[in-house]
């Protein structure tokens, strides 16, 4: 599943990164290795002769166990789903992040960010051990205060989303008129994980795949003053083997302060592509000594690329409004609530076989209160109601920081959550305990033990309780020149003068 | 039989308590028992010659107790005159005192029963002198311990001057009102300092202070110790740490949007700030050395460990935040950069198969569906698709595998002919469990069912212009125009 070229480049970056260092006045590194042991637990596709299948007491038919078949009429065989094995997974993933700078050419830095995953067991069930190895980011970088220009391994990020390119970047700032234009080429990276479009670790479904990398490129114009913030992104894809678009979508964002504690943040995206407008949204939040409200309108429309059929399927997106408010009536009581409310626009394909949920609600309020320096209680409670699940949750936390380096922390939560579309409510009652040790300025260390007690909810055989502990641990090791630390002064220039004042 | 025993030892028990009061409360009034001697003396300076002659002891000697006291005319007592002066911070003098009140009052006015004996006591019912009797002589109409700063040196010596007294009577010196009262930390300050200091003059430092306080009291909070003048004038003195202080954030550090407001503040009045906090405190949030943290001091020897600072989340990263940060991340990235580094960003953006709960609470696989159908957010934009969901749910059993397998979403009877709604609402987690090639199977122009699955806004012409590729999926090479 490892490409051939990830660790390649992989080792291109490391070894830049580690000559360079050799030199360098000043580097940063973070080490950080964490592992995870889980289970979870599904079902397994099974079938029957429909001669073998009998009546069952609900009318309908089922395996001779008890197992709900659905038998297609004509057909020979019903099918049916068993619960499935457990399935465990401890998979151990360790982070190297670098920042070298200070090579004798003021502005210039090289930065990496790479990571190795495995998964203990040797089964690779968990999601993200694969590749094993993968290059987030690696890029030079020279910096001064009107221009920045990157080249290597970099993400974009912005309202069109975080997407990686192998390749270059320009920025251009007039600082004086608040002005900021970009420029990015290169070769693209999958969405939501740096490895190539063609990776066969994007492919679990052995469906339709691209065969070589995307070409990506874009620009983006900034504006910055102290009332408002704007920008407007241009983003295009191409397939280079038939040289047609994988897309081509256009965003705009913008951050409004109108008052000393109001701002107005917005923002749309447009699909170029599609000709239809993307995820859109406005909301107004207040900010005061005892007051955080936020109201806001939300609209949401995935987007797929072109090189798949999705997007000719015509997804209709959602509009909701939704808000929230946290207060602080006493000094060390905060509470919070909030709720949104949506619908999903016409989809075209009503019939009358069945009918879909196309509206929903979600809502939310909890609570924290400061008992005294070391002790926190929370507590809180969400529930939403929509096409797909509904769930329902309330959970708790008391956090115990017994000196500034130790928090410890024990929780629970109680949660149910109905399916719309099948037979399959869970019950999930959870309890753990969670610390986190800051050894010293430079070593961190947290652990977290949890243990669910979960109980699967169906009217046949199917239904099984599956209870698991789940342990977790992270090391995080940061070390350095200490060179972004800036020498000072050892005193305030004037001091003396401004106190006798 | 067992009540009366009861009652006895109560009674026992009380009047034992009583006596031991009453004893103690002698003892602590005059521990010579004078009354007993009002016949023996008829003057106090029989005794106490010092208090007027300072060539004579203020005690007597344990000859003079023997005149009487021999064994034979009276039982043997055993008395000698302390060695030297109880451990004070007092400045007073009775030789002194006598002498300034014969200067200043008329004669006769001050004498020794005036401040020990009591107003109509009588004769050698005396008593250890009270402190309001000092205040009222001395015009001072306060209690005790909220004395006007000018009244304090009257009676006591500076903390620094009282060489005498040990480490533990200074633990215990009491507390004056003042310093409970609300917003006591951040006037004490000016306090300290009640006048100018003029020009080329030592610093006046508040007497009230320098009677309980001194230097290193101070440092062990001021990180500006070594800068504040004020400070400085204080003597240093080891014994001041036997006070503990205990450094409570000012009252403007709670309001709820301080975090937003504070970097203006420390801008604006960056020695206020270098009062507690050191350059190492800025560095606890911040993750590069911030411009204002120049006018902050680094930790160091003469100056106070400075304040410790929780990292925690300013107001306007309200509940929702994590999921509405982007238009300000996007517009104003260097204002993020403040407090996060680039790892920060990556630890959710690029989520790694070990990470715990964080961006998701704890148990979120079991609550997934309910977010992902409706996407409460973008998953997209973490999490690959085909990467992390299908393949999560190929393992579990949840994916076609190239043959529609009826009966999964089997709380709806008519779902496999009807699921156009719930596709188009929700066709992200369709996609997580199906391919193409299941869709294909009724959705295709070149076989199948030939279902159209076009729907609302479809712009056929616009998509086959930029890649008719995927026209070619259901329509292969004869994509039909517009």
């Amino acid at each position: 599943m490892i490409r051939r070229g990830s660790p390649a480049a992989l080792s291109i970056v490391l070894s830049c990164l580690a000559s360079t260092m050799v030199s360098a006045q000043g580097y940063r590194i973070q080490l950080d290795t964490r592992f995870q042991a889980v289970a979870f637990r599904g079902v397994t596709p099974d079938s029957i002769p429909t001669g073998s299948a009998v009546v069952g007491t609900g009318g309908g038919f089922e395996t001779p166990d008890g197992f709900a078949v659905a038998c297609p009429p004509g057909a020979s065989f019903c099918s049916y789903f068993r619960p499935g094995p457990r399935l465990t997974s401890v998979p151990l993933v360790s982070t190297a992040d670098v920042t070298v700078w200070g090579l004798g050419v003021r502005g210039l830095s090289f930065r990496g960010n790479a990571r190795w995953g495995v998964d203990l067991e040797d089964d690779d069930r968990w999601p993200g051990t694969q590749p094993a190895l993968q290059l987030l980011e690696g890029y030079a970088e020279y910096a001064t205060p009107g221009i920045t220009g990157r080249l290597g391994r970099q993400h974009i990020t912005g309202r069109l989303g975080w997407t990686g390119v192998d390749g270059a970047a320009l920025t251009v700032r007039l600082p004086s008129l608040g002005l900021e234009l970009s420029g990015y080429g290169g070769w693209g990276l999958a969405r939501g994980l740096d490895v190539p479009i063609n990776s066969p670790a994007l492919n679990p479904l052995d469906d339709f795949q691209l065969q070589e990398r995307h070409l990506t490129a874009g620009a983006v114009f900034g504006w910055r003053s102290r009332w408002a913030d704007l920008r407007a992104e241009y983003r295009r894809e191409v397939d280079p083997s038939v040289d047609f678009f994988i897309s081509e979508r256009t965003a705009l964002t913008a951050v409004l302060r109108p008052a000393e504690r109001l701002t107005l943040t917005g923002g749309a995206e447009y699909d170029l592509a599609q000709g239809w407008w993307g995820t859109s949204d406005l909301f107004l939040q207040y900010v005061d000594a005892r007051l955080y409200a936020d109201a806001g309108v939300r609209r949401y429309r995935p987007y797929f690329e072109l090189w798949t059929i999705w997007g000719a399927f015509s997804p209709v997106p959602y509009t909701s409004i939704q808000g929230s408010i946290a207060v602080s009536p006493v000094g060390p009581l905060r509470i919070r609530a909030g709720g949104e409310r949506y619908w999903y626009s016409e989809s075209g394909a009503e019939t009358a076989l069945d009918s879909f949920e196309d509206r929903g609600w979600r809502t939310w309020a909890s609570a924290t209160a400061t008992v005294n320096r070391s002790l926190t209680v929370e507590g809180g409670y969400r529930a939403e109601f929509g096409p797909g699940a509904s769930s329902r949750t309330w959970d708790g936390r008391v956090t115990w920081v017994p000196t500034p380096s130790l928090t410890v922390a024990a929780f629970g939560s109680r949660f149910t959550r109905p399916l719309e579309l099948r037979f399959n409510d869970v019950r999930v009652n959870a309890a753990g305990v969670d610390a986190a040790l800051r050894a010293s300025d430079r070593l961190q260390l947290a652990v977290t033990a949890a243990q669910y007690f979960e109980d699967r909810r169906r009217p046949d055989a199917g239904a099984f309780d599956w209870n698991q502990f789940r342990l977790h641990a992270r090391v995080t090791w940061v070390f350095g020149s200490d060179a972004d630390h800036l020498r000072l002064p050892p005193a305030i220039r004037g001091a003396r003068r401004r106190v006798a004042r | 039989m067992r009540v009366s025993r009861t009652i006895l030892a109560v009674a026992v028990a009380v009047a034992a308590a009583g006596t031991a009061g009453r004893l103690a409360a002698r003892l602590a009034d005059d521990r010579f028992d004078h009354w007993q001697h009002r016949r023996v003396f008829p003057t106090c300076q029989g005794c106490h010659a010092g208090t007027q002659d300072s060539t004579r002891s203020i005690w007597p000697s344990t000859a003079d107790c023997e005149n009487c006291h021999d064994g034979t005319v009276e039982k043997k007592v055993t008395w000698s005159p302390p060695a030297r002066s109880r451990p004070s911070n007092l400045r007073f003098s009775h030789l002194k005192h006598a002498e300034e009140a014969a200067e200043r009052l008329p004669a006769d006015s001050v004498v020794c029963r005036s401040c020990h004996i009591a107003e109509r006591a009588a004769w050698m019912r005396v008593r250890r002198t009270e402190v309001r009797q000092c205040l009222d002589c001395h015009d001072v109409r306060t209690v005790h311990l909220a004395a006007p700063d000018s009244a304090c040196g009257t009676c006591h010596l500076t903390l620094a001057e009282a060489r005498a007294l040990p480490k533990e009577r200074v633990g215990q010196f009491p507390a004056p009102p003042s310093h409970r009262e609300p917003g006591f930390d951040e006037r004490h300050g000016k306090l300290a300092a009640p006048e100018r200091a003029g020009q080329g003059m030592p610093v006046a430092i508040s007497r009230s202070c320098a009677t309980c306080h001194a230097r290193d009291f101070c440092i062990t909070c001021h990180v500006n110790a070594p800068e504040v003048p004020v400070i400085q004038a204080l003597a240093p003195d080891p014994r001041s740490l036997a006070i503990k202080a205990e450094l409570e954030a000012p009252s403007s550090h709670a309001v709820l949007d301080f975090i937003e407001r504070h970097g203006r503040s420390a801008a604006r009045e960056p020695g206020k700030c270098a009062t507690c906090h050191t350059q190492e405190s800025c560095l606890t949030c911040h993750t590069a050395q911030p411009t204002v943290a120049v006018a902050m001091h680094p930790a160091g020897s003469g100056r106070g460990p400075g304040a410790s600072v929780d990292r925690r989340r300013p107001a306007s990263h309200g509940d929702d935040f994590t999921e509405r940060h982007a238009p300000v991340a996007s517009t104003a990235p260097r204002k993020c950069s403040a407090c996060h580094a680039r790892a920060d960003c990556l630890d959710c953006h690029r989520p790694s198969a070990a990470s715990a709960a964080g961006y998701h609470p704890a148990g979120f696989l079991a609550r997934h569906p309910a977010s992902a159908y409706t996407r409460e957010t973008s998953c997209a934009e973490c999490h690959n698709t085909g990467a992390f969901c299908a393949d999560c749910h190929r393992q579990s059993g949840l994916s076609a595998r190239g043959v529609l397998q009826a009966g999964f979403h089997d709380a709806k009877r008519g779902f496999l002919l009807g699921h156009g709604p719930a596709a188009r609402q929700s066709l992200e987690s369709c996609v997580s469990c199906h391919a193409e090639r299941d869709c294909l199977t009724c959705h295709s122009a070149l076989g199948g069912r030939r279902f159209n699955p076009h729907g609302p806004g479809f712009d056929a012409e616009r998509l086959r212009k930029r890649n008719p590729q995927m026209c070619s999926a259901c329509h292969g090479a004869a994509i039909p125009s517009p």
